[in-house]
């Protein structure tokens, strides 16, 4: 079992860093697609026994996170014509140099956090990583779409953290994943929508008309 | 009794579903004030009974009202009948014109009510998990009344709204989680995140609460408006239609500060003293209000000047929790009058913004002259919001300082008043000409009886509660604030 924990947390931190490095969006929704369906499995490969609850929460995990929500934004990139992510604010060599810092760090904090059971520091730690390229591709992008997926992965992050340190009291990690449907898909994909019929570009940098 | 509880979720949402049956504007904007109005009745009639029934539980506990919350409640009923009375008022034109379609003014209906459903849910939840959903659901909700006309700069508007305030309620999720973490687990199922729980348990991690405190603070007080996480808020108030904007400032901005008490009386009861909480309240209220104050001065459309007075005024507030019961006192009452006094400000100037044909205050002239109802609330309003007495705001600041004194804050009192003399001048500046400057010509407009009754009631309520505050609600303020404290 070890191992195939290993595998996954590896995926964990190859999703990041190739998220953090690419400027293709279609591969890049593909790719969050990939991380929402190991962060699915994380929970069922480490957790044992397993619940019926664990069960279920996974399952929607996957099907949420790898189905769902790649398919509805594929549709609206289809919808918005664009390709790729183009020089964005901070460069793919700087971000990809950034993410090793990050998770250099995530890693040393991580061992210095309060959480008892040592075992699941490394999950902690990447589930830290995982929020902060989230963040970074929220402030480093220039499409509507691509804060979008950085949210997505902000998101995945704190659902990580949350099936290792806030397991014990239900109905806690569950009220994360509606944040996920409401937020990124119904809110984000409505605006990005309105954008886009108003614009003809979903291009965030270039609203700057309100200032001051 | 309790059934109430269930009563005030149900109402908004049957006015939603009813909506869709109606074909004329006008009847649409009717049938949300009436649902308001239905919801007034409510509190009315629970009001009665209040004192004695206070806290009650109902739908197996997770739902629950005590003094703090019905507190909120009252207030937030008052900001959401002002706004339904005014919003037939402001929308008429349109309407009329056909600026604003019909498919338009329903999804508006449905998104007022919207609001006030997860407003009230985020009031009566007593699981601190839903709490958080009903709040991060007023994001999604109102996020698109500010775009009901979609024009470019509204919907830039919208879009720096989602996104700011989505990070910050993830940053508010990841406070809950940790206050979860931060609890032994007893296997007591989802009750353990109950706040009357919460509010009483022991055995807390306390370094992880104190985490989970800090970014429940930074997350909600994003959506709070609290510097340096404000950005969104000029932006949203100012292209968001006159309605959405007071409601936004009245009472949208108070809800999340509700979210930051109940963590806040969490911590204080885990930690037996206030001294950490206060401490971060008295900064980011400071930060707010100076912030605040440096961009008043240059303000030059008036629905941004009002937005920044909302930071500002939510600065006070926070300060407030930070000076200790009689500085929670004061907030509380401050909350209502802030409250009150946006609602009026931000109705003046989205009509007179329609008037005029711009919200920029150089093209405002004269409004006493050219528009005398929307003038003299526009004068009333600013006046009591930048605290002349005999308004009530004066009042609430008065005892704000008062309790600064008693707890030996000077160099925090000293910063407040600054930053408040700082406000005042550079808001008078502004007023003045916009007020009583030489009024060009202005299309002759007829003011309907609801507008009367919004801009006299809401000026009334002002002068009353600065010059009288009833012994009833000062006893009511007063177990309300010590639920903030949470030492009991």
């Amino acid at each position: 079992m070890l191992t195939l924990m290993s595998l996954l947390l590896f995926l964990l931190v190859l999703t990041n860093l190739t998220l953090l490095g690419s400027s293709r969006l279609a591969f890049c929704i593909r790719i969050v697609a990939l991380q929402g369906v190991v962060l699915g499995l994380i929970p069922l490969v480490g957790l044992q026994p397993l619940s019926l609850r664990h069960g279920l929460l996974s399952l929607t995990a996957i099907v949420l996170k790898g189905g769902v929500f790649p398919w509805l934004l594929l549709r609206s990139l289809r919808v918005a014509r664009v390709k790729r992510e183009v020089e964005p604010f901070i460069g793919f060599n700087v971000s990809l140099s950034i993410g090793f810092f990050a998770l250099i760090s995530s890693v040393v904090f991580a061992s210095k956090l309060p959480f008892g059971g040592h075992k699941d520091t490394l999950i902690i730690a990447l589930a830290l990583f995982t929020m902060i390229t989230g963040l970074l591709l929220l402030i480093s992008r220039h499409k509507a779409l691509s804060m979008v997926l950085g949210y997505l992965v902000l998101e995945n992050g704190i659902y990580c953290l949350g099936t290792v340190v806030a397991d014990h009291i239900p109905m806690v990690v569950e009220f994360g994943v509606l944040l996920d449907v409401w937020v990124a898909v119904f809110g984000m994909g409505i605006a990005m929508y309105q954008i886009n019929r108003e614009f003809d570009h979903t291009d965030v940098d270039r609203l700057t008309e309100l200032r001051g | 009794m309790s059934g109430l509880l269930i009563l005030f979720l149900l109402i908004p949402l049957v006015g939603i579903g009813a909506l869709f049956f109606v074909r004329r504007g006008s009847v649409m904007f009717m049938l949300s004030l009436g649902a308001v109005l239905l919801d007034v009745l409510c509190l009315l009639v629970g009001i009665s009974g209040l004192p004695t029934c206070l806290p009650m539980q109902t739908a197996g506990g997770w739902l629950y009202l005590d003094h703090l919350s019905a507190w909120h409640l009252l207030v937030m009923l008052l900001v959401f009948t002002a706004g339904s009375l005014f919003a037939p008022v402001y929308f008429r034109d349109d309407l009329g014109s056909g600026r604003l379609s019909l498919t338009a003014a329903r999804r508006y209906n449905q998104l007022w009510l919207g609001s006030l459903w997860t407003m009230t849910l985020t009031l009566l939840a007593n699981n601190i998990g839903l709490m958080w959903v009903g709040m991060e659901a007023t994001t999604l909700v109102t996020a698109f009344l500010v775009s009901i006309y979609p024009k470019p700069a509204a919907i830039e508007a919208m879009w720096k709204y989602l996104i700011i305030c989505s990070v910050g309620i993830a940053f508010a999720f990841i406070g809950t989680m940790l206050v979860a973490a931060s609890l032994p687990a007893t296997g007591e199922g989802s009750q353990q995140l109950f706040w009357t729980q919460l509010s009483v348990a022991g055995g807390y991690n306390l370094l992880l609460l104190k985490a989970a405190f800090l970014f429940s603070l930074v997350g909600f007080g994003t959506k709070a408006g609290l510097a340096p996480m404000h950005t969104w808020l000029p932006d949203a108030h100012s292209q968001a239609p006159g309605p959405v904007s007071a409601m936004f400032s009245g009472f949208m901005l108070n809800a999340a500060l509700y979210c930051i008490m109940r963590h806040g009386a969490i911590v204080n009861h885990a930690l037996g003293s206030d001294q950490f909480t206060s401490r971060l309240y008295i900064i980011f209220g400071l930060v707010s209000i100076v912030v605040s104050a440096a961009f008043i001065i240059y303000q030059h459309d008036i629905k941004r000047l009002l937005a920044y007075h909302s930071v500002e005024h939510l600065g006070i507030i926070t300060l407030g929790l930070g000076l200790g019961p009689v500085g929670c006192f004061a907030a509380l009452l401050h909350t209502l009058n802030h409250s009150l006094c946006k609602s009026l400000s931000f109705f003046a100037a989205g009509r007179l913004g329609q008037l005029y044909g711009s919200h920029e205050m150089g093209r405002i002239r004269g409004a006493l002259h050219g528009a005398p109802l929307w003038g003299i609330a526009l004068v009333g309003s600013l006046l009591a919001l930048i605290g002349v007495a005999p308004f009530s705001i004066f009042i609430s600041e008065y005892l704000l300082v008062k309790a600064g004194i008693d707890r030996q804050a000077i160099v925090a009192l000293v910063i407040f008043l600054l930053g408040s003399g700082v406000v005042f001048v550079a808001a008078l500046e502004h007023l003045i000409p916009m007020a009583w400057g030489t009024a060009g010509d202005l299309p002759e407009k007829r003011c309907s009886l609801s507008a009367v009754a919004v801009v006299v009631g809401l000026l009334g309520l002002l002068l009353f509660f600065g010059l009288y505050l009833p012994v009833p609600i000062q006893n009511f303020l007063t177990r309300a604030a010590a639920l903030i404290g949470g030492l009991s």
